[in-house]
């Protein structure tokens, strides 16, 4: 019983529910750290890398977004 | 400038600061820490003393898991029906241990006929990538070639 319980709260926990924009940025964040702190040593220097990738997945991501607009009606 | 036969040898190769036997020491523990770095994300640069890149590798796989789990995503398994879901298979691998935790979190199966499972599908594999990523840097590392 016990373990259902557990079962259940597990899933309401782990139901993650996000819009195409939201899991785009999730996406990009998480993956901007971890190439920042991966690639680069100094602390500036992965500010800015993280800064400078973030960006870039974003625009990218909605530039080929729009892009595949025409295509969808 | 000639080696112990008469073969010509660059300086770089004369000058190796590195014995032999300490160098396949090197090879095993890099091997080793590589090793620790798929299995459980982030323990090969734990075990070099990089701990903020340990935390973030581990961070990095645990979110996205957690995520791509969530979303319901497709954790493919070893009985795949063609290529792509064999290198699906492969890609999902690459998480070590946090395989095990997505099947475990995943307690109502995957379910792809809606966007959400099919990002689930692809955060679950860019995880596995990148530690497979994150594994070869810690073994980059442990050989002395990276920094």
């Amino acid at each position: 019983m016990r373990a259902w319980r557990l079962i259940g709260l597990l899933n309401t926990l782990t139901g993650v529910r996000l819009s195409h924009f939201q899991a785009l940025v999730v996406f990009a964040l998480v993956i901007s750290i971890a190439f920042g702190f991966l690639g680069r040593r100094r602390p500036m220097e992965r500010v800015k890398y993280i800064l400078w990738t973030l960006l870039l997945f974003i625009l990218i991501g909605v530039g080929i977004g729009w892009a595949m607009y025409p295509f969808s009606h | 400038m000639s080696g112990e036969e008469g073969l010509p040898v660059t300086p770089a190769e004369e000058a190796s600061p590195v014995p032999p036997s300490q160098e396949t020491r090197r090879e095993a523990m890099a091997f080793v820490v590589a090793a620790a770095s798929w299995l459980v994300p982030g323990l090969g640069h734990a075990l070099l003393k990089m701990w903020g890149r340990a935390v973030i590798c581990f961070l990095t796989v645990g979110v996205l898991v957690w995520v791509g789990a969530g979303m319901r995503g497709n954790l493919f398994t070893s009985r795949g029906n063609d290529a792509f879901d064999s290198l699906g298979y492969l890609a999902d691998l690459g998480t070590g241990g946090f395989y095990w935790v997505a099947k475990s979190l995943e307690t109502n199966g995957p379910d792809v006929s809606r966007a959400d499972g099919d990002y689930g599908t692809r955060f679950l594999a860019t995880a596995g990538v990148f530690n497979l990523l994150a594994a070869l840097h810690a073994y980059e590392v442990a050989r002395g070639r990276k920094v």
